[in-house]
């Protein structure tokens, strides 16, 4: 199938989602602000859950606020992205696929994304990214070279220096946002960081 | 770099009572507990007096949660010269090893503790945690529920069984370790909750009245669990919807999700100024 392009900010906050919760299985939605045809773009994506990812109540709830927030915001949800709690399993689980299936249903060029747990520390200069995609209603593995990470580089050093730097306990997730209303699972905050870091080059798409 | 007593400005005793309470709330800010407890530790160790024994097993256990070998070495030999035949400071070796996933050597250690003492009931959950970082899940639900044929009151025990079914899509078996915890933890909101989002993924009508049952009452023990109050909403507006419910069921969820959907919005009027909630955006549910 086609390209697709993983942007700086979605990266990161995925990336600093699995670190803020090192002992579980994280997964989020992402999202798209570009409109359809051509490469998917991934321009940003939404934390969801840190803990019980295959109970229904929360998840349901989540996607339903994720796609009401996306239709006010001209964006549209193109995939899922999952971190397991064991870092040398990065298979996707049977309700992440289910949740995938539920995407696909309303966009064509739904990706799976998993987070190669062995291969985030700093000293691995690779993208830890495995992919999937929707063939003839199966998910197969997607072609590495058909995804795309502009200024990779810059992108994994904002990642570490986050990291380092503590600032993975700004990230929100909806199921933080369950236990303080207050705090925003559109992460607007650290969006505005990570451009704060990130160069004109690497900016949203 | 600054010390912890220089950043937040604290004597030893502040840092020495700080640990003690994280010990009792059973926390596993594994990463604060390594700088307090290192420099504890390394400058103050002479002021402690007896506690020292204890701030070492705390700490090493933090350390190993960081990867933080050399501490959690420097902790262990502490130890073992201070009590040289405790199954409780060979049951630290062990853990160093599974933080080394070096299991079999663990599993080893463990084995020996048994041996000596079959009742040791940490041992044996050492040994159930391995299969789990193993991804061994199902042997760890079977050797987990041995344990608990033995020892039936072990609440950690019911919980981590439960996770361990909640994973495994065995919602069924779930449901029945969150029964055990709930009876004997009657005012536990979050066990209540639980069980409701349980009987929510099972799904059929019966599972989703007795979810909103089980969300209500969680919100009884506590009001202010917010995904109670939407698992209330949500449970009842399936059921309103349902095709095979009677006219007076359907009135009275009608009712309940109404409710719940009122508090939600209060809730978010209250919190947030930024972040309007338009209940509408639920109804999409229905």
């Amino acid at each position: 199938m086609g390209e697709v392009e993983l942007s700086c900010r979605a990266y990161v906050k995925m990336y600093l989602h699995a670190c803020l919760f090192p002992r579980c299985s994280v997964n989020g939605l992402l999202l798209s602000s570009s409109s359809a045809g051509g490469a998917v773009c991934v321009t940003d994506c939404v934390p969801l859950l840190h803990s019980h990812l295959s109970l229904a109540p929360v998840t349901q709830l989540a996607l339903t606020q994720v796609d009401v927030w996306c239709s006010q915001t001209q964006q549209r949800i193109v995939g899922y992205y999952q971190a397991n709690a064991c870092a040398s399993d990065c298979s996707p689980t049977q309700a992440a696929m289910k949740i995938a299936d539920k995407i696909a249903e309303q966009f064509d060029g739904a990706v799976v994304l998993m987070l190669d747990g062995s291969k985030m520390s700093p000293d691995y200069r690779v993208p830890p990214i495995v992919m999937y995609e929707r063939k003839d209603s199966r998910w197969m593995l997607k072609d590495k070279h058909t995804i795309m990470l502009r200024q990779w580089e810059e992108t994994h050093g904002i990642a570490i220096q986050m990291l380092e730097s503590g600032d993975h306990s700004l990230l929100v997730d909806f199921d933080s946002h369950l236990d303080d209303i207050t705090r925003d699972w559109t992460n607007q905050k650290l969006n505005a960081k990570i451009a704060e870091l990130a160069s004109p080059a690497n900016g949203n798409i | 770099m600054a010390s912890v007593s220089e950043m937040y400005d604290v004597g030893w005793e502040e840092m020495r009572d700080k640990l003690r309470k994280w010990r009792e709330d059973n926390c596993r800010n594994s990463e604060q507990i390594v700088d307090v407890g290192e420099e504890l530790i390394g400058e103050h160790s002479a002021k402690l007096g007896d506690d020292i024994w204890i701030i070492y097993e705390q700490v090493m256990i933090a350390a190993l949660d960081c990867s933080r070998d050399d501490l959690a070495l420097t902790c262990l030999q502490e130890l073992r010269k201070q009590f040289p035949d405790s199954h409780r400071v060979k049951r630290l070796s062990g853990m160093r090893l599974e933080a080394l996933e070096r299991y079999d050597e663990a599993n080893k250690h463990y084995d020996a503790i048994l041996q000596d003492d079959p009742t040791n009931t940490a041992a044996r959950k050492r040994k159930i945690s391995i299969l789990k970082a193993q991804g061994k899940s199902p042997e760890a639900i079977r050797e987990l529920n041995e344990y608990l044929e033995q020892f039936v009151g072990d609440q950690e025990a019911w919980h981590e069984l439960s996770e361990l079914y909640i994973n495994e899509h065995d919602y069924g078996k779930a449901a029945f370790c969150l029964e055990e915890l709930m009876m004997s933890n009657p005012h536990n909101h979050l066990y209540c909750e639980q069980y409701a989002e349980v009987k929510y993924t099972q799904g059929g009508l019966e599972n989703l009245e007795l979810s909103r049952k089980y969300f209500a009452q969680a919100l009884r023990l506590n009001n202010r669990n917010m995904r109670a109050l939407f698992g209330l909403y949500m449970s009842a507006s399936h059921i309103a919807a349902s095709p095979k419910v009677s006219a007076k069921v359907k009135k009275d969820n009608i009712k309940y999700s109404a409710w719940a959907a009122n508090q939600i919005n209060r809730a978010y009027k209250v919190s947030c100024d930024f972040f309007r909630k338009d209940l509408n955006a639920l109804n999409p549910l229905i």
